[in-house]
């Protein structure tokens, strides 16, 4: 079956090679507020807005970019593990890939609202940073499962 | 909607494995249709009656569940 909107098989394996390492030091760096001077360098912005100061559209400002440059790669890599196609990509994996992708979203936003209603203040800011990424690490961890309880359950008739 | 896969299989004496490469479709897919956990598309479905040499309908029937 062809599909146009999955990466080949082999991306699966690069983005999980870029996903791990980028996912524990983010985290880590994200905990410990870790940020190296080398890279807080003036960078161009749609919106400003100061603390005591103005809100002006494009212009420059002094950050860090390090947090920037593993969001990113965290991003990239989960849609690589996400969206590769496995070795078998057929139309039952298709079906299952759909499902997981419903399912991820519901639990994904089933989380959310739980945690509207439960954190406030500056922790939900904690929640918001996460959930810039657990959409598709539901989706990973819930497609990969099915895939893998499939494979391990079908039993073998000649 | 209930098939014949299974049957047809033993009838031409190939394997699950076997069927999977002719239609192009993993194992486990196979396992599933054989199991009634998964219907397929209208394309599997005349490739496997291609790959049988029989009707469609000889493979695939519907049951009272499929109407509701």
């Amino acid at each position: 079956m062809k599909v146009k909107y999955l990466f080949p098989n082999k991306y699966k394996k690069v983005g999980l090679f870029v996903l791990i390492p980028s996912a524990i030091i983010g985290l880590l760096t994200f905990i410990l507020n870790y940020e190296p001077d080398f890279l807080t360098l003036n960078v161009p912005a749609i919106f400003i807005n100061e603390f005591f100061g103005d809100n002006y559209l494009f212009g420059f400002i002094k950050n860090n970019i390090f947090n920037e440059i593993l969001g990113i790669l965290t991003i990239i890599s989960s849609l690589l593990v996400a969206f590769s196609k496995e070795k078998s990509e057929d139309e039952f994996i298709s079906k299952i890939r759909l499902e997981s992708l419903v399912w991820a979203v519901y639990f994904n936003y089933a989380v959310l609202l739980i945690s509207f209603l439960f954190i406030y203040g500056l922790s939900f800011l904690w929640v918001m940073v996460f959930n810039m990424f657990t959409v598709l690490l539901f989706f990973i961890i819930r497609f990969n499962w099915q895939i893998f309880k499939l494979k391990k359950s079908d039993s073998y008739e000649e | 909607m209930k098939n014949s896969i299974k049957v047809e299989r033993a009838k031409k004496n190939i394997t699950q494995a076997d069927l999977a490469t002719l239609a192009k479709v993993s194992r486990q897919t196979i396992n599933a249709m054989e199991l009634g956990k998964y219907v397929p598309s209208t394309v599997l479905a005349l490739r496997l009656a291609e790959i049988f040499e029989v009707e469609i309908s000889e493979i695939f029937t519907l049951e009272e569940s499929d109407w509701s």
